[in-house]
């Protein structure tokens, strides 16, 4: 291995982890709305929330971001007349966000609704408003409940990220693939232990913040 | 004067009537007691005053003012949203199963209403829990949280968090029917300070001994409906309905 491939390798690695990072974080924020939104009373938030979830959910993420990358340019030209071009890493990030927002939106939800709902009932009789009893006391209790699957989506993302090869951004398969077409086999499993070692990184990482949390059961 | 005043006040659960024309006029100082079956309306009708449930039909005042009002006339009074509001928090709530917050010690328990809702100093909202923790009894469990607390002691620090408010009416749901046997007491015994303190209380209980000790008034509930009322003692000595006669013969 030379040491070109190795520094390539390691840019690989980065812009995966930078990829899982920014999408889930700003799908974080997204699915917290859609899940309030998917509770809500008003029937068309959760009309237009349920309808959401079940576009991404129910189409393949790889056909998502080939949208995000190639189709939002032609979208945009037969809508406005101009061509919008997302770079490779914003249209990546486009189409993680857009569809971990969609399954993590389903685990905030279960997790809003499996609090005691005289919980609730607690903080509105002491003169909060929803939005206050959602933030201070409902939310909160979520935390821990919600941190498993959590972990799981977002280990799904990580992997998921090596679909953005549809679109030739170069995250670590597409890196290791290029090496490995050279004629060195090697490289797949070098790709395969660096996503090991990633996921158990984060799995370890969850595991100790759900211990963390259930310091008050 | 007048505390809280309900009139004609009907509620519906799909089809089931759970409250059928109901009257009442809690005056200051009052420590009323509402007893009956379970299913008779006992908690429902707490849960309309501060608007846990909604009621179909009828006006709720507090504080002669009005906070409820529905009905089918065309030219209904509207009560003010905001006013609402400032008048619900008039009424603390403590609920059959405590409710504390699980992810709050005790001391955090009793501050967040008065720091999130009345934007109260935090070092002012822990001195008044304190104080309050005090008066129930709980000082030394100021640190822990719920779940290393027995019910009685949970549902003193929940009869704390309600007071930190400064509600002028207390309503209890059943504060002690989720409790062991060995429980009860102590936390009957806040209820008979606060009682002796001049709070006005609305106590829907199963708790004969307390309403006949401390209550002013009691009402005897049936199916939705008020079939009873005077002092404890006229109540329970001297039963006029068939329907409380019989509950009382089979409790007692």
């Amino acid at each position: 291995m030379t040491a070109a491939q190795v520094k390539a390798l390691f840019e690989g690695t980065l812009v995966t982890i930078e990829l899982t990072l920014i999408s889930i974080a700003i799908g974080l924020v997204f699915a917290l709305i859609l899940a309030l939104g998917r509770i809500s009373k008003n029937k068309i938030l959760n009309g237009i929330t349920w309808v959401y979830i079940w576009v991404f959910r129910g189409t393949p993420l790889m056909l998502q971001l080939i949208i995000a990358y190639f189709g939002v340019p032609l979208l945009s030209k037969s809508l406005t007349g101009e061509y919008i071009n997302l770079s490779m890493f914003g249209a990546a990030v486009l189409g993680l966000t857009l569809n971990t927002a969609a399954y993590l939106a389903e685990i905030f939800r279960a997790g809003i609704q499996s609090i005691d709902k005289g919980q609730m009932e607690a903080a509105r009789a002491l003169g909060m408003s929803y939005g206050q009893a959602m933030l201070k006391i409902i939310i909160p209790q979520t935390y821990r409940r919600v941190i498993p699957p959590f972990a799981n989506e977002f280990v799904m993302i990580l992997k998921d990220t090596s679909l953005v090869i549809v679109i030739g951004l170069s995250e670590l398969t597409r890196v290791s693939k290029q090496f490995a077409a050279g004629g060195d086999w090697k490289f797949y499993f070098i790709a395969g232990g660096i996503y090991l070692f990633l996921t158990t990184v984060f799995t370890v990482l969850f595991d100790k913040m759900e211990k963390k949390a259930s310091k008050y059961e | 004067m007048s505390m809280i005043k309900i009139e004609g006040v009907h509620k519906y659960f799909g089809t089931n009537h759970v409250l059928d024309d109901v009257n009442l006029e809690i005056q200051q100082g009052e420590v009323m007691c509402v007893v009956g079956p379970s299913g008779s309306g006992k908690s429902t009708l707490l849960r309309c005053l501060n608007h846990l449930e909604r009621i179909t039909s009828g006006k709720i005042y507090i504080d002669n003012e009005l906070v409820d009002h529905r009905g089918n006339d065309k030219d209904i009074l509207k009560a003010d949203p905001k006013k609402v509001s400032s008048l619900c928090a008039e009424l603390g709530m403590v609920f059959q199963r405590f409710n504390l917050f699980p992810h709050k010690t005790a001391l955090q328990n009793i501050t967040i209403a008065p720091i999130t809702v009345k934007k109260m100093d935090k070092t002012k909202a822990e001195a008044n829990a304190m104080e309050l923790l005090r008066k129930v009894g709980m000082i030394e469990k100021a640190n822990e949280f719920p779940s290393r607390l027995s019910g009685g002691q949970q549902q003193r620090v929940a009869i704390a968090r309600a007071l930190a408010m400064e509600p002028k009416i207390m309503l209890f749901d059943e504060p002690t029917s989720a409790l062991d046997p060995e429980l009860v007491g102590e936390v009957l015994e806040v209820m008979k300070q606060l009682a002796r303190d001049g709070m006005t209380m609305m106590v829907v209980t199963h708790e004969m001994g307390f309403a006949r000790e401390v209550g002013t008034r009691l009402i005897f509930m049936d199916q939705g409906r008020i079939v009873e009322q005077g002092t404890p003692k006229e109540v329970f000595e001297n039963p006029k309905n068939e329907r409380t006669k019989e509950f009382f013969r089979s409790i007692l």
